[in-house]
């Protein structure tokens, strides 16, 4: 189930000119990127124990392989007004810079590549935007499609996971 | 354990540390012997200078500069030193200790080669070169004219260097055996040969050598004074034992310079050789490893404890299939066997991580000698229990906290000579730690007899710092006044004269013992002294745990705390000021519902319960749970850093089956409970 042994690995902040790939997720109604190279794994998610007294956006502690990893909620961390109908699709574990961190998401769509066109970087968008948030892919058939559906939102893993740590 | 650059500079600096503690270990024997007036030991004098020979020779091949350069000043010194061209007195005593210090200083820089440092290495080079001149050189010892390697003279005993000395002034020559003895007759045989040879030489001493002998065998080396001409000798000892050859006498020895070159005085014959090996080998017994290596080691253990119980759900699946039942007996049988094994496996990899505690007491000893000449008082420090062991974490968490409390007690609590003879008590004050194994604890005791502390001026202070109120104050018993003097901010004058005061650190003393899982607790009695205790569990990785239910949640309480469980009767619950408490064996015991605390919503009816009796230091607190699971030895993690600000938990363990229960924090518990009852009663009012 490890991605990191795949062949789609490539250098997650890439120069100029360079693909990135990352990996589209679900969470609510949106569909955010995460660069593919911080994802360590993708978890079937195990069994969840709670944290009494945590944060809210802290779903509880997993095991993994022995070693116990905290899991947070993404929807909930980005403090998207979602009700989860359902229990979470699945669990990725992603390097925050200073640990694993199990993050809870509705389901995965698929690795994404993305050429230097389709990427729009937030500094350029004007918006008041988490800073957090990269920017957008635009990840329709060209790249020029306007359909929202198609677009993910570009997020920093060491800035909306380590920021809270 | 990324770059292994890293990693060899770890290495260097973990056997550096090794050898500074043995070099400070080995000093604090000497002066202890110098200050009784005894004769110090020419092994200890020769253990010191190997230590820091070694030390030059690492630090050489690390870039470690100034440590090389002090260690190399150092050498010179003690091998006057050990040589005899030097007495020990207390001038050489400081300077030695002072490079105790200077060592771990200059170990503890980013930069080896700092140049900042320059200065502070060449007054210290200074000092040493000073006592050299200080010291005239004695005359001659008769021995030294012989080329015997100072590895040999080191482990002459007191009676054997007598003897050399003896002989030599005689006029005796010195002669060198090898001979073969068998292992099993050895002791035997060299008496035999003492007798047989007793007109004719005299046997100083004898040595292993490393290089003949096989498995039955061991060739010695035997250092012999003869009184018969060599020829004689040679007639008397080779056909039957082995060869002899004469020990060189110097010839140089009226040029050699009066103080001593850095390479010390060796002789090339076989000697010195043998002394050289017999020493590494006995190094060789124990290897230096990286605790996260047995950390690791600890994980497999951990996953092969699963790999165990999933064969064990197998085996209960099949079990009752006729067709598999002979297999799944015998598999059930096969994996009863693999889990002792698997035990005793955990047992010894925790038995590897543990040392004594007398690492740190050796580090005290040379904080307890610092401080007293310091605040000019005399101090006795008397250590018990030093080969109590615990986990090699916790000994090193535990070196600061206890370096305060010695500190404390010294610059607070052990008065002047003068003020203690003027309350007729010794002028020499007695600092003592005692360290105890109790059930799975480790008690440490840091005690003083010094003036003690006044809980009064210790509870007006808290109020006039404003860290408790004037009302709480008023209802204070005895105990939580002097329990104040933990609290961060409280810096109390136990004296009029005393510009600082025992609560300096002792916030930081309680933090860091309570990380570690340990309590912390004080006596003190105005006048009579100080007793700081300090109890810690004794491994940190593997717990033997309670494991109870709380609404359907599972939890594992460390067995360390629990006294015992009785059933919960809510008839008997009274409550007061709004906490509830119930009466066990006439005794009045708080209880805190878990399941509240917590903010789960009750599953079990209340009546079915269980309270948890916990104990930490001298508190009781009960634990209202659902339902009582069975102990377990569980292997206790870490929570992430995202869950650090979350108190109440130590870690977390995995029970097999990918479950994953939270280990409470009973101390932290406790301290919550009793220490924050704002916090404590905010949370239960919580429906």
């Amino acid at each position: 189930m490890s991605v990191a042994s795949s062949d789609t690995l490539v250098p997650e902040q890439g120069r100029d000119g360079a693909t990135i790939a990352v990996l589209g997720v679900l969470a609510g109604n949106e569909a955010y990127g995460v660069p593919l190279s911080s994802v360590r794994e993708i978890l079937v998610p195990p069994p969840l124990t709670e944290v009494p007294r945590a944060d809210e956006y802290l779903l509880g502690v997993v095991s993994v392989r022995g070693d116990i990893i905290t899991v947070v909620d993404l929807p909930k961390l980005l403090q998207l007004e979602v009700v989860h109908p359902e229990p979470y699709g699945r669990v990725l574990l992603v390097d925050n810079g200073q640990e694993l961190i199990g993050v809870a998401v509705d389901s995965v769509i698929q690795v994404y590549r993305l050429e230097p066109h389709q990427i729009e970087y937030a500094t350029t968008m004007g918006t008041d935007l988490s800073d957090y948030v990269v920017g957008v892919g635009r990840v329709g058939n060209d790249g020029s499609s306007s359909d929202s559906s198609d677009m993910l939102i570009l997020i920093d893993p060491v800035a909306l996971l380590g920021g809270r740590a | 354990m990324s770059d292994p650059r890293d990693n060899v500079q770890q290495e260097f600096l973990a056997e550096a540390q090794e050898l500074v503690e043995a070099l400070s270990r080995d000093l604090l024997l000497v002066d202890e012997a110098h200050h009784r007036d005894e004769r110090v030991e020419p092994a200890l004098i020769n253990e010191i200078f190997r230590s820091v020979h070694t030390l030059k020779g690492i630090a050489g091949m690390f870039g470690y500069k100034h440590v090389g350069t002090v260690a190399h000043a150092l050498e010179d010194l003690l091998d006057d030193l050990r040589l005899g061209r030097m007495p020990v007195n207390q001038g050489l005593l400081d300077v030695l200790f002072d490079s105790v210090e200077r060592f771990q200083r200059l170990l503890a820089l980013d930069d080896p080669q700092a140049p900042g440092e320059e200065t502070g290495v060449q007054q210290y080079i200074e000092a040493i070169r000073n006592l050299g001149n200080q010291e005239p050189v004695q005359p001659g010892d008769p021995v030294e004219k012989y080329a015997i390697d100072p590895d040999v003279l080191g482990v002459l005993t007191e009676y054997e260097e007598h003897r050399l000395r003896a002989c030599v002034r005689e006029g005796l020559p010195l002669y060198r055996l090898r001979a073969s003895f068998d292992l099993v007759s050895i002791d035997d045989s060299i008496e035999a040969l003492r007798e047989d040879t007793r007109e004719e030489a005299e046997i100083i001493t004898y040595l292993p050598s490393m290089e003949g002998g096989n498995d039955d065998t061991i060739e010695l080396v035997v250092l012999l004074a003869a009184r018969v001409p060599e020829d004689e000798l040679r007639a008397l000892f080779e056909p039957r034992y082995g060869k002899v050859d004469p020990i060189a006498e110097r010839t140089h020895l009226a040029t050699l310079p009066p103080r001593a070159t850095s390479i010390p005085v060796l002789s090339i014959g076989p000697v010195a050789e043998d002394g050289g090996q017999a020493s590494l080998r006995s190094v060789a017994d124990s290897v230096r490893v990286d605790i996260r290596k047995l950390d690791h080691l600890m994980n497999v253990v951990g996953e092969l404890a699963l790999v165990r119980s999933a064969v064990n759900r197998l085996v209960d699946k099949f079990k009752n299939d006729l067709t598999y039942r002979q297999s799944m007996m015998d598999l059930d049988r096969i994996g009863r066997g693999f889990e002792r094994q698997l035990s005793e496996l955990r047992t010894g990899i925790l038995d590897v991580r543990m040392v004594p505690l007398g690492q740190v007491f050796n580090k005290l000893a040379r904080i307890v000698r610092q401080a007293a000449r310091e605040n000019e008082k005399q101090v006795r420090l008397v250590v018990t229990g030093a080969s109590t062991e615990v986990d090699k974490l916790i000994v090193e968490e535990l070196t600061d906290p206890l370096m305060h409390l010695v500190r404390n007690a010294i610059d607070h609590g052990i008065e002047t000579p003068k003020v203690r003879q003027g309350v007729h008590k010794r002028e020499e004050g007695t600092l003592a730690l005692n360290a105890y194994q109790k059930g799975s604890n480790v008690v440490i005791e840091v005690e003083d007899d010094g003036g003690g502390i006044d809980p009064h001026a210790l509870r007006d202070k808290a109020v006039e710092r404003g860290l408790i109120s004037f009302g709480a104050g008023e209802d204070m018993s005895r105990q939580d006044m002097l329990n104040l003097v933990f609290l961060p901010g409280l810096s109390t004058r136990t004296e009029v004269t005393d510009l600082s005061g025992r609560g300096v650190g002792m916030d930081v003393v309680k933090t860091n013992i309570l990380r570690l899982g340990g309590m912390v607790s004080i006596e003190s009695e105005p006048g009579t002294g100080t007793k700081v205790t300090v109890t810690l569990p004794i491994t940190l990785a593997i717990i033997r745990a309670l494991i109870v239910n709380v609404s359907s949640r599972t939890f594992a309480l460390p067995i360390t705390a629990v006294r015992e469980a009785i059933p919960y009767v809510p008839d008997e619950v009274r409550t007061i000021q709004g906490r509830e408490v119930i009466t066990l064996r006439g005794e009045t015991l708080a209880i805190c519902d878990l399941a509240r605390l917590f903010g789960f919503r009750r599953s079990a009816p209340r009546g079915d319960q269980f309270v948890v009796v916990g104990a930490m230091g001298n508190r009781e607190l009960g634990f209202v749970v659902d339902e009582l699971v069975g102990q377990e030895d569980v292997i206790i993690k870490a929570l992430g850093k995202s869950l650090s600000s979350v108190r109440g938990f130590a870690g977390a363990t995995d029970l097999g089956d990918q479950r994953v229960a939270l280990v409470l924090d009973a101390p932290a518990l406790f301290t919550e409970y009793f220490d924050d009852p704002n916090a404590f009663r905010a949370m239960e009012s919580r429906p």
